[in-house]
């Protein structure tokens, strides 16, 4: 692997950095997810000003300017949205939206439930590491269901969500799982996703040493194994069932893409045939045919 | 009944009211005669009321016609044409004296207090055939509505070659067959006119031509045509009247604008794909009514603090909650001018008919671009669904002004991150340049932020930042039209303030002879927030009386004005039942107040 650091002629790591000090907790699956996107983007030959990230309210969200990059930094759960908004208006601009897990399976579970469906070309990024970290702890929908936590002293009342199996119940073209301790293995689905037609869901298990005591750096790096080569990606049965069924090891890599799937762009008929973005098209328009329809 | 006696003084006008169950027909037969009116040389004004139903709730489609501009609806009418018995009871003591009231319910009994009723009224009630004449024509029931309409054409001083003319207009594309069966609708309604020679047409005014190339539309088409003009590029929304109008026409016209139309999940959704696509650098907007509006507040306020610009419509109807969904008025105002946590600057604009329904439309987006802020374009279920009779667009007069927008690739090399959010820019706006950009970069930061969109929780960066952006709000208000003054320009006896649609009904009623000759100026507000109040105030220091009008209960424009001025009005005329103001409504309301 050949990671460019400072190069004339492409972008490098070096065009992504920032003075901004990093503000995670020590050893934060944060630190591994912000190296490997910026390594994905610069191995992808894409300069900070060409793409556009976007980032929910959370531990990841106060990341928004540790990177140099047009980043935006949004609401708590709303963040599939807006970016879907600006790639619809801009398709050449490569979009990566990030979220945690109580933004993306609580406050906003109906921005993801959508945002699958509608297969927008674009990329999500879910920081999953089991709670609600920058709140100080509180349980979030994928915690586990008895384990104590801020808030809730005897566990949360509420099943855990089964999150993959809900995902796969959407009918998505793409789903990735990694951890925050595999950085070549999060460049490399980073990359693909970018490169995917539709909507990319990228599960990243992530470290949260402060507050989630059980999936540790340690406990993630046993358990995690890689599909591998072998894989069948196109095989959505198999690729559910290893997704879902965690109970001797994590499956993590691409668990399956669906390349047929035209994206939410291409299926909108007003813009078949369109060379120019609506970004491209702000002027005044000519109404005057549309005008004489209601004499 | 007061309305039909000072009749004889007012503007010379007619009205036809259509009634029935929703899905009966009702709007059918009022467009066709809306329209065809038009053509022949009227202005005409059509009002719709319905209920939140799809099938069955009462409906109707009222039309005032005139040879001079009208603009709102009278409450009684020279002609009731009735689909079926419930409006009855309603709708029978809603004609004017000498009047006619049609009816197609077979055998019906009036009580005797509504037999009463019509003669001493002098009322004119006739039964329509209409069951036996699709008998007779073996036709399908949706001929009764062609029927029906020639007899309200024909009592409309209309004649029936015209309709023909106009049929084959509409309907000659589903071919010879269908015409000709409208023909014959046509022609036995001509039949059943020469029968019946007590059903007297009403006495119409002479047409003008000039009413003919006028255009006949909705509000919210008329804001549809006013957006597109302006460069709008994508349209997202959640269903919700009366702001589903727009949605529609934009949708309806995507194939040939090739606009981008998102139905989206929630009003949250659609607010934040169009900032989103307004931070790529399109024109965007998106559109709701009042708990729809609720829910996007809080995207509302990211807009303010990341300064981007977006342009939403709030399309009011009458009450809290879900109130009273189809039907109008103003309770909105203030909700437009305080929705949102924190303090940011932003532009509330009223629309109030079909002329500045187009007019402002690249104005909201230029103001938008020009000040990186929020506009928020407040409208009402009158205006989104109300029919205007409304000149051609001028096409040439509207601007793309867009701001400290940089795109130059020069320009673009100079910029450091520290531009963007720099709290040293005149007038608070700092340059804005769009990703894509080969620039330095920055943070659209939704936390307080430095200059370059970092976090910055300083208390000096704060007061800087807050500085900076609330510093575009005064010069927002420098750069705002002063309100518009209609009537007696320098030293009014009366001065009248209102906002939105109530200027309709409010022009019409200057016309009435009761108001002429006395020296009254109308002053009225386009750009609600900030609110200019000098000319106003100047006014008001000459005026003897001032009358503010407004269709809520608070008067909200009237707190604004004394909250920025310290004007109190002698009197408010308000309205909250859901209705708009009524033409003579309005005449005798303004009559007491000056008496």
């Amino acid at each position: 692997m050949n990671i460019p650091l400072d190069s004339k002629t492409g972008p490098s790591m070096q065009e992504y950095y920032t003075e901004t000090p990093c503000t995670w907790c020590d050893n934060c699956g944060d630190y591994g997810i912000w190296s490997a996107t910026k390594q994905a983007l610069v191995e992808s030959g894409l300069h900070p000003w060409q793409v556009l990230l976007c980032f929910d309210v959370g531990c990841h969200g106060n990341g928004a300017d540790k990177i140099q990059a047009y980043t935006f930094h949004g609401l708590h759960g709303r963040v599939i949205p807006f970016a879907a908004g600006a790639k619809l208006a801009n398709p050449n601009i490569p979009v990566i939206a990030f979220g945690g897990d109580g933004a993306s399976f609580s406050e906003g579970v109906g921005h993801l439930v959508h945002g699958i469906r509608s297969n927008y070309p674009m990329t999500f990024v879910l920081h999953n590491n089991g709670n609600y970290g920058l709140t100080t702890g509180q349980a979030s929908a994928l915690t586990i269901q008895d384990q104590p936590m801020n808030s809730s002293p005897n566990g949360i009342p509420e099943r855990t969500l089964r999150s993959m199996d809900f995902v796969f119940s959407l009918e998505p073209t793409f789903v990735a799982r990694t951890f925050s301790g595999d950085i070549p293995q999060m460049v490399e689905i980073l990359k693909a996703a970018l490169q995917h037609r539709g909507f990319a869901f990228i599960d990243i298990l992530q470290t949260c040493p402060t507050y989630n005591k059980f999936a540790t750096h340690q406990y993630l790096l046993e358990r995690c194994k890689s599909v591998g080569e072998d894989h069948d990606t196109s095989d959505v049965k198999r690729a559910r069932e290893l997704a879902v069924d965690t109970s001797k090891s994590i499956a993590t890599g691409i668990l399956y893409q669906n390349e047929n799937i035209p994206s939410f762009y291409e299926h909108l008929k007003p813009r078949e045939g369109k060379k120019t973005t609506a970004v491209q098209e702000v002027e005044r328009v000519d109404v005057s045919e549309w005008m004489w329809e209601f004499v | 009944m007061a309305y039909a006696v000072s009749f004889a003084l007012l503007m010379h006008r007619v009205s036809l009211k259509v009634t029935g169950a929703q899905g009966q027909g009702v709007n059918s037969v009022g467009e066709i005669c809306g329209k065809g009116l038009k053509q022949a040389g009227y202005c005409v004004f059509g009002y719709r009321e319905y209920m939140s139903l799809i099938i069955g709730g009462h409906s109707s489609y009222q039309i005032d016609v005139s040879y001079e501009r009208v603009e709102s609806s009278e409450v009684q009418c020279d002609i009731i044409m009735n689909f079926n018995h419930y409006g009855f009871e309603q709708h029978h003591t809603e004609v004017k004296d000498g009047g006619i009231f049609l009816h197609q319910t077979p055998m019906w009994k009036f009580t005797n207090e509504q037999n009463a009723y019509f003669a001493e009224h002098n009322i004119t009630v006739m039964y329509l055939p209409v069951e036996e004449m699709l008998k007779k024509l073996k036709a399908p029931q949706i001929l009764s509505n062609m029927y029906i309409t020639s007899i309200v054409w024909m009592l409309l001083g209309q004649s029936a070659e015209v309709l023909k003319e106009l049929v084959q207009e509409q309907f000659g594309h589903k071919g010879e067959k269908i015409v000709q069966k409208n023909y014959e609708c046509i022609e036995e309604g001509m039949t059943f006119l020469a029968e019946h020679p007590e059903l007297k047409p009403v006495e119409m005014m002479q047409p003008d031509p000039k009413w003919k190339e006028c255009l006949y539309l909705t509000g919210s088409e008329a804001i549809g045509l006013g957006l597109i003009h302006a460069g709008c590029r994508m349209y997202t929304g959640y269903p919700m009247t009366p702001a589903s109008p727009l949605l529609k026409y934009l949708a309806e016209m995507q194939n040939k604008t090739g606009m981008i139309i998102k139905q989206a999940e929630d009003e949250i959704t659609a607010v934040q794909m169009a900032s989103g696509a307004m931070l790529m650098g399109t024109r965007a907007a998106t559109g709701t009514s009042g708990g729809g509006f609720d829910l996007m507040t809080e995207t509302i306020s990211l807009n303010g603090i990341i300064e981007n610009p977006l342009v939403v419509f709030l399309f009011q109807r009458q009450g809290p909650s879900t109130g009273l969904p189809t039907w109008t008025g103003q309770g909105d105002l203030h909700l437009a001018v305080g929705a949102a946590h924190g303090e940011f600057p932003r532009l509330v604009l009223g629309v109030s008919d079909a002329q500045d329904g187009f007019d402002l439309m690249p104005e909201a987006f230029n103001y938008a671009e020009e000040f990186q802020t929020v506009v928020i374009i407040v409208a009402d279920k009158q205006i989104a669904e109300g029919l205007y009779t409304q000149e051609p667009y001028d096409l040439t007069k509207a601007e793309i002004r867009r701001g400290n927008l940089v795109t130059d690739p020069a320009e673009l090399e100079k910029l450091t991150s520290a531009d963007r959010y720099n709290p040293a820019a005149k007038d608070g706006v700092s340059p804005r340049w769009l990703p894509g950009a080969k620039a330095a970069t920055y943070c659209a930061q939704g936390d307080e932020h430095d200059a370059e969109g970092n976090v910055s929780e300083s208390g000096e960066n704060a007061i800087a930042q807050m500085e900076k952006r609330m510093a575009k709000m005064e010069a927002l208000k420098k750069a705002l039209p002063d309100p518009d003054v209609y009537g007696e320009q320098k030293s009014p006896d009366v001065l009248l303030v209102s906002w939105g649609s109530n200027a309709s009904a409010i022009h019409d009623a200057l016309k009435h002879e009761a108001f002429t000759k006395k020296k009254i100026a109308y002053v009225h507000y386009s750009y609600l927030w900030p609110l200019k109040t000098e000319k106003l105030h100047a006014l008001a220091k000459k005026a003897k009386t001032s009358i503010l009008i407004e269709s809520n209960y608070q008067g909200q424009l009237g707190r604004m004005i004394r909250q920025e001025c310290g004007l109190a009005f002698d009197h408010q005329i308000l309205k909250y039942d859901g209705r708009p103001f009524f033409y003579n409504e309005l005449v005798e309301k303004l009559s007491s107040a000056l008496s």
